[in-house]
């Protein structure tokens, strides 16, 4: 914290009395500027909440629902965020409270709000937890239809909410489901404190980096979901290793202050093989927590460990072999059945990086919102990306002192030659490389001070111009990348009772078709149903669908399964935003469906159409010529 | 170890018991749930990592860190045990942990080497420790 102080722009710390008692006044500019965004801000986000209006989404989501003063409380924050960094080396609760109050302000207004549970995949979480409160255990070696025997395979975080449920009292998951982006955001940010603080003792850097964290977390997967629990777990992990794991007689000159960028911190202490023994045994049961919630995180901590022991500091193969030995144990076990199947389709998408690198599984997006956001999306990369960038090349003792972040933040990067999972790789390696890309995109907007002539003087600008504008640029990209899909994720609750009716009219082993299983209850008692979402599939075979649906879909239908089409205004929006169809390709489905002699209407309104699979009876065969009819 | 150490072991040790004690409350009543999430998100972990004597601050914003996701580990691991061998009960998996943690409360907390020490200092007698030189790669 000395050091800090020691580079805070406008000053040394060393100022005239009279500066100093002025500073103190709670009164003045700089103190000012400090704490009363806050109230302004908390005042302006708490006048526009109940005028977010939420019920009638359109091709914008919540940009355009949002007020103005909804988007000027955010602006206050940020300012007061940026005042706060004045003092974050002995007032570190300020930029602590805006990073916090940032985090509500972003995240909570969808909890306050919404009647529902927001996004469909949090919807198909709740509807894995009931179903395993219903059984009492998982088999995690039947077949479910869709994929779904996954979620009895890693079982973690399901049997976690369960045991939550049932102490708490209360009906199912929904009641919390979407306050997790909070409670999840507010777990993660003394750990990445933690993280960066081993890099850097310029409290600055270190509440920048978190807040450009938050910012560039735009991907969405902090919902209620085994990645965004097991995330937390991967950063724990992380930082454990940071702070405990270095070895005996590595650090050399990463010690030396001369040696090192004025903001860097020197390395942490080393610690003997017993003390790091230790630390296996307590990283132990979070690493087998990770394998027990979800497949992918274990891949990612792995390779992020391997990473690590590519610096003498950090070359901890015994670590790295125990994550690897749970991991390996959970695959050939509970995991089997999807390891193996994975195994099997692997050698088809190893080294297609382009096609692992594509988001998503449908065609473009259409709509001028879901374009937007994919505009966005990039911009957002390319700016964080060229900001890292910028701080490696211009600050590098700065990487050099701080290379495990730098190595943890490309580690993920060659996973994208392996395996697509399922259109998502894309966005799994950019978070998992987060932590160290917000690093250094904050060391790039937070230049030292502690230079003396023009190099200081450019420090001070850079700090002055270029860290309002890029944070603004990033909360300008967030929103969209977080909010601008809206539409498919919000979904009202004549919409979700609908749903349910539905299913419960279909009898047990009943085919369930939709358009996509983007939508609230699509997964309800999903182990009494099969289910086609038949526009998840690529464009050519989409075609096809497009050009007579009834029969199409008729034809899929296996001889003798009672079968319903269940399609909701969701399901519209998340088929265009996905862009599973083109343009107008919905609504011709629709169209097409209803006049189709395959099926007919059960029922019908603004939340749902149920269409009822009508089984043509084969014409009788020819009698023969000698028999009387 | 003074009177604030005590009381917060104290605390740390009966905190389970506590939550156990809170499902007798009605099902969903807002201090039945709160004490229950409290427990089980902070509970084991502080018990585990609780500050030693003779830390230096980082080490307080480490326990605090690492608290939520050790004891979210622990609750995971609990948690599907009991639902693998078809044994889950609230009574089973609050009295697991509860139990874990007066234990690990009334133990002297796992140390956390890096607090302890000052930066710079290398273990004495370690394997391979003495050569100093170099740092990366």
């Amino acid at each position: 914290m000395a050091q800090h102080e020691m580079s805070t722009p406008g000053g040394a710390p060393h100022g005239t009395l009279t500066r100093e008692r002025a500073r103190r006044t709670p009164v003045g500019p700089g103190r000012l500027l400090t704490w009363l965004p806050l109230p302004v801000g908390a005042a302006l986000w708490a006048w526009s909440l109940p005028r977010i209006r939420f019920h009638n989404l359109g091709d914008f989501g919540l940009l355009d629902r949002f007020p103005v003063a909804f988007y000027a409380s955010l602006a206050v924050l940020t300012v007061g965020f940026i005042a706060s960094l004045r003092r974050a080396g002995t007032a570190p609760w300020w930029p602590l409270t805006y990073s916090l109050g940032m985090l509500f302000a972003l995240k909570a207004p969808t909890a306050l709000l919404y009647d529902t549970v927001r996004y469909a995949w949090a919807s198909k979480h709740d509807a894995v937890i009931a179903r395993l409160l219903t059984e009492g255990t998982v088999h995690p070696h039947h077949t479910l239809n869709g994929g779904m025997s996954a979620y009895d395979q890693w079982p973690g975080f399901f049997s976690l909410n369960a045991a939550l449920i049932k102490a708490f009292g209360v009906q199912g998951a929904a009641v919390y489901t979407n306050w997790a982006p909070v409670i999840y955001g507010a777990l993660t940010l003394p750990i990445l404190v933690v993280i960066y603080r081993t890099f850097t003792d310029d409290w600055r850097l270190v509440w920048t980096a978190v807040w450009i964290f938050q910012l560039a977390n735009w991907v969405g997967q902090d919902y209620l979901s085994p990645q965004g629990f097991a995330y937390v777990l991967f950063l724990a992990v992380f930082a454990v290793v940071l702070r405990h794991f270095v070895r005996p007689g590595s650090a050399g000159s990463l010690r030396d202050r001369d040696l090192l960028d004025p903001a860097a911190a020197p390395a942490p202490p080393a610690t003997t093989w017993q003390q790091r023994a230790v630390g296996v045994v307590l990283l132990a049961p979070l690493i087998a927590a990770i394998n027990s919630a979800h497949q992918l995180t274990p891949v990612m901590l792995c390779v992020t460990l391997f990473a690590l022991c590519l610096t003498r500091r950090y070359r901890n193969i015994g670590l790295f072999v125990v994550a690897v030995v749970i991991m390996g144990i959970w695959d050939l076990t509970m995991g089997r059945p999807l390891f193996v199947d994975t195994m099997k389709t692997l050698s088809g998408q190893l080294g297609d990086l382009l096609s692992n690198a594509k988001p998503g599984i449908g065609g473009n997006p259409t709509g001028e919102g879901a374009e937007l956001v994919g505009v966005v999306n990039i911009v957002m990369v390319v700016a964080l990306g060229a900001l890292a960038v910028v701080a490696v090349v211009l600050r590098r003792r700065l990487a050099r002192s701080a290379l495990p972040l730098l190595l943890a933040a490309v580690a993920p990067a060659p996973l994208l030659a392996v395996n697509n999972y399922g259109g998502e790789m894309v966005f799994r390696v950019y978070l998992f490389g987060l932590p160290g890309s917000a690093f250094f995109a904050a060391a790039a907007l937070v230049p030292s001070v502690a230079y003396a002539g023009k190099a200081r003087r450019i420090a001070q600008r850079v700090m002055v111009v270029a860290l309002p504008a890029g944070i603004l640029v990033l909360l300008a990209g967030f929103l969209p990348s977080y909010y601008g899909k809206e539409s498919m994720q919000y979904a009202p609750p004549q919409e979700v009772a609908f749903v349910e009716r539905a299913y419960d009219r279909a009898p047990t082993g009943s085919l369930v078709m939709a358009a996509t299983g983007s939508f609230p209850g699509a997964y309800y008692h999903y182990n009494h149903y099969d289910h086609w979402f038949f526009t998840e599939q690529d464009a050519a075979a989409n075609r096809q669908l497009l050009k007579d649906p009834g029969d199409y879909l008729a034809e899929g239908i296996p001889a003798g399964c009672p079968a319903y089409i269940i399609l909701t205004p969701t399901q519209r929006d998340a088929v265009q935003g996905e862009g599973y169809l083109p343009p107008g390709g919905y609504t011709k489905l629709v169209a097409a469906l209803k006049a189709s002699p395959h099926f007919k209407i059960i029922e019908e309104g603004s939340h749902g159409l149920l269409l009822q699979h009508l089984p043509i009876p084969t014409a009788p065969e020819a009698l023969p010529d000698d028999v009387e009819p | 170890m003074n009177r604030t150490k005590a009381q917060l072991r104290a605390v740390l040790a009966l905190s389970g018991w506590v939550a156990l004690a809170a499902t007798l409350l009605p099902a969903g009543a807002f201090l039945r749930w709160a004490t229950i999430l409290l427990f089980v998100t902070f509970g084991p972990g502080l018990a585990l990592l609780h500050p030693q004597s003779g830390v230096r601050p980082p080490a307080r914003l480490e326990t605090l860190a690492l608290a939520a996701p050790v004891s979210w580990s622990l609750a995971t691991l609990t948690a599907t045990a009991l639902f693998l061998v078809q044994g889950f009960s609230t009574t089973v998996f609050l009295i697991s942990l509860a139990a874990f943690c007066t234990v690990a409360a009334l133990l002297p907390g796992l140390p956390l080497p890096a607090a302890m020490r000052q930066a710079g200092d290398e273990p004495s007698g370690a394997a391979g420790a003495g050569t100093g030189a170099g740092g990366e790669p």
